[in-house]
């Protein structure tokens, strides 16, 4: 063995890459548990658009009714279901300047606008053809008609000719149209969008506080105590919180502030739950008896020690519990329980675009658009907090 | 155990609707003083309270929910068993689709992880879960019934009534249940026993379903109870939306009415329905983890 290494040439040894001793060296710094959360939150792109856009939705809640004339009561019966998008006809007058129309085919109603697509008001027929199922309107010597013999209803001229459209133009005066009584159908979905915020705002509130304290307290004492919350907290959710929610809105009459306390004083149980979980099997680790030996007084040992292990499911929880916070909300004004009119909540706008789903289904769409697209934002969140949290998945 | 929740539900709700301030009937008809007491005398409201309780209770027993107030001569009774049928076949044809179409949906996701079948999946999933079941059922209605005709708008004479109500009603606890399955059998899939049972040369269908499915399924048993719960509480505004005369509408229309009594009775009859739920559950959990056993819980 020795005679055979000596016949390796000299010039066949290299001294060994320095680059090797180097994988011992940490090239990272070393980061806490939340800024690794953080990372892996923001490398999460479905949970960082979501975030966005809840911020961009709590913004236009809360500055968007500040930008507007228009307000969530005023009502212009003239000016009803009017839609966000429609074509635009010209009239071809000899002399003079021509006049811009667009007709609404829900309501077979003439409605005058300018160029850019702003309303100017609504237009009254000369008279109206009962038997041909026409609607005359003048404009000087020209004539134009509204066609509702078949449906959808047309535009046509004196000779039956279809009118000159200029094409879709986008309502400038509302930019999503009105509802059934001539109110702004974009102001009110931003204070529908400020109710829900404020309902999630709430029950994310009284979670924490609530849910927090009596899970802590039940996991951390143990024993009886805690065979009795939690037996309390069993009954509580034998019943399904809709159930009770509704119970509480009946017994406080319908409005925005039963809305919250109806949710705020039931929703805290899930809560609770989890974080007695949690509590029970940290307050056997080491460094809780650590803690004690030390002589750390309970509130010290809950506070600085318990609560901050305990954030994670919490956070978590918290985001999960928000979507159905808001769900609920406008499940009850769905059912006509929520707010009171003429506020407006997301359900509240459901309900009343499912009235006049037959003529205006396009009523239906921004309201079902807010909440669902909230609902996704809220869950994409909570699911990229649940992975961003779990040490599990560090890569 | 249950039947103390079931008698402080119902000591709460009692109470909770006598809090209420006006008698069921003061209304904007403004009766006559001598009408409003017989009436309160036929229903025994000018008794104290103490004993209205206790000839509630009483009634309970005997599964008597009492008298209407706002239907004269219709008990609650009547309304539940009137509305009983159409709530129990929406409810359960919604239940066979969330169990027999969500869980498979969460194997196929899970046996193909991060192919086309699973990002589907869990893409359709999430939509379900994010959109609220009444937006659902509007723009279903929308869509299927006013614009192609496909389906009545309301009713259930034919087979083709069921399609949509049963469909609005079961989405969101259907995609629900697919995400569950799909995590829970995937976490059970990267378990050691089940390379073991791999490495034993077993059946792959015998690896999946009796060493894979059996313990994935139970922490979707676990909301299975919750899931009967909320299909439940769905059904008020699905039942409101198709115009179908089940029990949630006749709970949504005497809550406009203020019909307190029915309010009550079929929220007893919901919790009592509930706990009978519960408790199947909790033997289906037996039957699963026979390591589980009922006596150890209490």
């Amino acid at each position: 063995m020795d005679q055979h290494k000596m016949t390796i040439p000299a010039d066949k040894w290299a001294p060994i890459d320095r680059g090797a001793q180097d994988a011992e060296f940490i090239a990272a710094p070393s980061l806490t548990y939340w800024q690794d959360v953080r990372q892996r939150l923001w490398r999460n792109r479905p949970a960082m658009a979501s975030l966005a856009f809840i911020i961009f939705l709590i913004l236009a809640a809360i500055f968007g009714p500040m930008m507007t004339h228009h307000t969530y009561y005023d009502q212009d019966l003239k000016l009803s279901n009017i839609p966000p998008i429609f074509e635009v006809y010209q009239t071809s007058p000899e002399d003079g300047e021509p006049q811009y129309v667009f007709l609404n085919s829900g309501n077979f109603k003439l409605y005058e606008v300018n160029e850019g697509g702003e309303i100017l008001g609504l237009l009254r027929a000369k008279r109206k053809d009962l038997m041909k199922k026409q609607h005359i309107y003048a404009f000087g010597e020209e004539e134009l008609r509204v066609d509702y013999s078949q449906l959808p209803a047309t535009l046509v001229d004196g000779d039956g000719n279809p009118a000159t459209s200029l094409g879709l133009k986008w309502n400038q005066t509302n930019w999503f149209g009105t509802d059934s009584l001539g109110r702004d159908v974009l102001v009110r979905q931003l204070y529908g969008a400020r109710i829900s915020l404020t309902v999630a705002f709430v029950a994310a509130l009284v979670n924490f506080f609530i849910g927090v304290f009596y899970g802590g307290v039940a996991g951390y004492f143990g024993g009886n105590v805690d065979n009795v919350m939690m037996r309390i907290v069993e009954i509580i959710s034998t019943i399904p919180l809709t159930l009770y929610v509704i119970l509480m809105m009946v017994v406080f009459q319908s409005g925005f502030l039963s809305i919250i306390i109806a949710i705020g004083s039931v929703f805290w149980v899930d809560m609770a739950r989890i974080v007695r979980g949690q509590m029970l099997s940290l307050k056997n680790q080491d460094y809780v008896a650590a803690a004690k030996t030390m002589g750390a007084s309970t509130k010290r040992i809950l506070t600085r020690h318990l609560l901050p292990n305990t954030m994670g499911p919490i956070l978590v929880t918290l985001t999960l519990l928000i979507p159905s916070a808001i769900f609920i909300e406008s499940f009850m004004s769905f059912i006509g329980l929520g707010v009171s009119v003429p506020m407006a909540s997301w359900g509240t706008l459901t309900a009343e675009a499912v009235e006049t789903l037959r003529a205006y289904p396009h009523q239906l769409f921004f309201p079902a658009a807010a909440i669902s697209l909230t609902m996704f934002a809220f869950n994409f969140l909570g699911d990229g907090l649940r992975d961003a949290l779990d040490p599990r998945l560090r890569k | 155990m249950m039947a103390l929740t079931l008698f402080l539900i119902i000591t709460l709700t009692f109470f909770l609707m006598h809090a209420i301030p006006g008698g069921p009937f003061t209304s904007e008809k403004m009766l006559a003083p001598e009408i409003e007491a017989a009436l309160n005398a036929k229903y025994g409201l000018d008794k104290p309270i103490w004993q209205q309780y206790l000839s509630y209770l009483q009634g309970i027993l005997t599964f008597d929910l009492g008298p209407s107030f706002k239907y004269p001569g219709v008990r609650v009774n009547d309304l539940i068993r009137e509305g009983l049928p159409v709530t129990a076949q929406t409810g359960f044809l919604a239940m066979l689709c969330v169990v027999a179409l969500g869980i498979p949906l969460g194997i196929v996701a899970a046996l193909n992880q991060n192919k086309w079948q699973d990002t589907t999946i869990m893409a359709v999933a999430t939509m379900g879960v994010a959109i609220p079941s009444y937006v659902l059922a509007t723009i279903a209605l929308y869509l299927f019934a006013l614009q192609w005709n496909l389906v009545p708008t309301f009713g259930l004479d034919d087979w083709r009534g069921y399609i949509l109500p049963v469909a609005a009603l079961s989405g969101f606890w259907l995609s629900f249940i697919a995400r569950l399955s799909r995590s829970s059998l995937l976490e059970v899939l990267g378990q050691d026993y089940m390379v073991t049972a791999r490495a034993k040369g077993l059946h792959p269908q015998t690896i999946l379903f009796k060493h894979g499915m059996r313990n994935a399924l139970i922490p979707i048993v676990t909301v299975l109870g919750p899931v009967v719960a909320n299909l439940l509480t769905g059904s008020f505004v699905i039942e409101q939306i198709f115009a179908l005369p089940g029990i949630g509408r006749h709970f949504v229309l005497s809550i406009s009415n203020r019909d307190y009594t029915t309010i009550m009775g079929i929220t007893i009859f919901y919790a009592a329905f509930l706990m009978l739920m519960i408790l199947i559950v909790d033997l289906l959990y037996m039957v699963l983890d026979p390591r589980i056993k009922l006596a150890e819980k209490s």
